[in-house]
């Protein structure tokens, strides 16, 4: 069995006496060039960044936070805002009561 | 036109002089990468990306050593950089599939039959290609440049900026690394 193992072992590190070298496509040149016209395109360039999985993932999370924040931000000055209702419903309240007071102290007789 | 004018006419940025580059060496950087990276898309992916970077870096290109080492030395890198990603990609696959998105077969795709084999040898070449593929990346760059691309142990040094002796050392680990993996697979499968 061990014999066999070796000869099998030999075997396989010979595979690789007399192979050839592998040629490209014959389009290689074309396909080359091509690519090559492609990234000096601007927006070419442009999409091909932001396509990168960590560019998109950043800038799905950078967005996620600027809705956050707004959100966050506008029910803060909508609290400032039930606040100014309360307080002119205050004033409101105390002016009726005020004049209210000030007929009936002067109506008396 | 000798490399001196091709260098200086690249420069210059010389489209005809580029074109003169890439076809005299597409098949040495495509061969290179495909024993690398075991992959035939993988592999003209990774030459266009070489000749590209040989187009824009041309002017960084010190005149030290031949253009063709220099070429080489970008197709190691380039194939070495791609075998990283997809590792760190497979590391992250067992999150795809609990997506019910099973990307394995793609990242890790099943034996590699060199076109370059001969017939009667493809079978145990895909046995040591696979066995090339575990060894650690300058075992792996070695051995590659050395079977695949024929080149000896003093132009290897070159372009892995070693010694003749280093390279040899290297090649010792990596034929010893290989007997091992060997000896453990076909235990397996003559049982």
């Amino acid at each position: 069995m061990q014999k066999n193992i070796n000869h099998k072992i030999q075997e396989t590190f010979d595979s690789l006496e007399g192979m050839e070298k592998a040629s490209v496509n014959p389009f290689f040149f074309t396909r080359l060039e091509a690519r090559m016209n492609n990234e000096k395109n601007v927006w070419g360039r442009v999409s091909s960044f932001f396509a990168r999985p960590v560019i998109a993932f950043a800038c799905i999370c950078f967005v996620i936070m600027v809705n956050t924040a707004v959100i966050f931000s506008a029910e803060k000055s909508d609290t400032g805002g039930i606040r100014q209702n309360q307080e002119i419903a205050t004033v409101d309240e105390y002016s009726q009561v005020s004049s209210n007071l000030f007929e009936f102290v002067n109506t008396q007789p | 036109m000798n490399e001196r004018e091709l260098i200086d006419l690249l420069k210059k940025k010389d489209r005809t002089a580029f074109k003169t580059i890439v076809q005299t060496w597409q098949n040495m950087v495509y061969n290179t990468a495909l024993g690398l990276l075991q992959n035939t898309e993988d592999a003209e992916d990774t030459a266009q990306d070489v000749f590209m970077q040989v187009y824009d870096s041309i002017a960084t290109f010190k005149e030290e050593s031949k253009l063709s080492t220099w070429i080489y030395r970008i197709t190691v890198s380039k194939s070495l950089d791609l075998i990283r990603k997809k590792k760190r990609k497979k590391r992250f696959a067992f999150v795809q599939s609990l997506y019910g998105k099973n990307d394995e077969l793609a990242i890790d795709p099943p034996d590699f039959f060199h076109p370059g084999v001969k017939m009667e040898n493809k079978e145990n070449s895909a046995v040591l290609f696979k066995a090339v593929k575990r060894l650690p990346p300058n075992q792996q760059t070695a051995f590659v440049l050395n079977k695949t691309e024929g080149l000896s142990y003093n132009e290897i040094g070159e372009i892995m900026n070693l010694s003749g002796s280093a390279v040899d050392a290297l090649l010792q680990r990596a034929k010893k690394n290989l007997q091992t993996s060997l000896h453990e697979y076909y235990e397996q499968t003559l049982k």
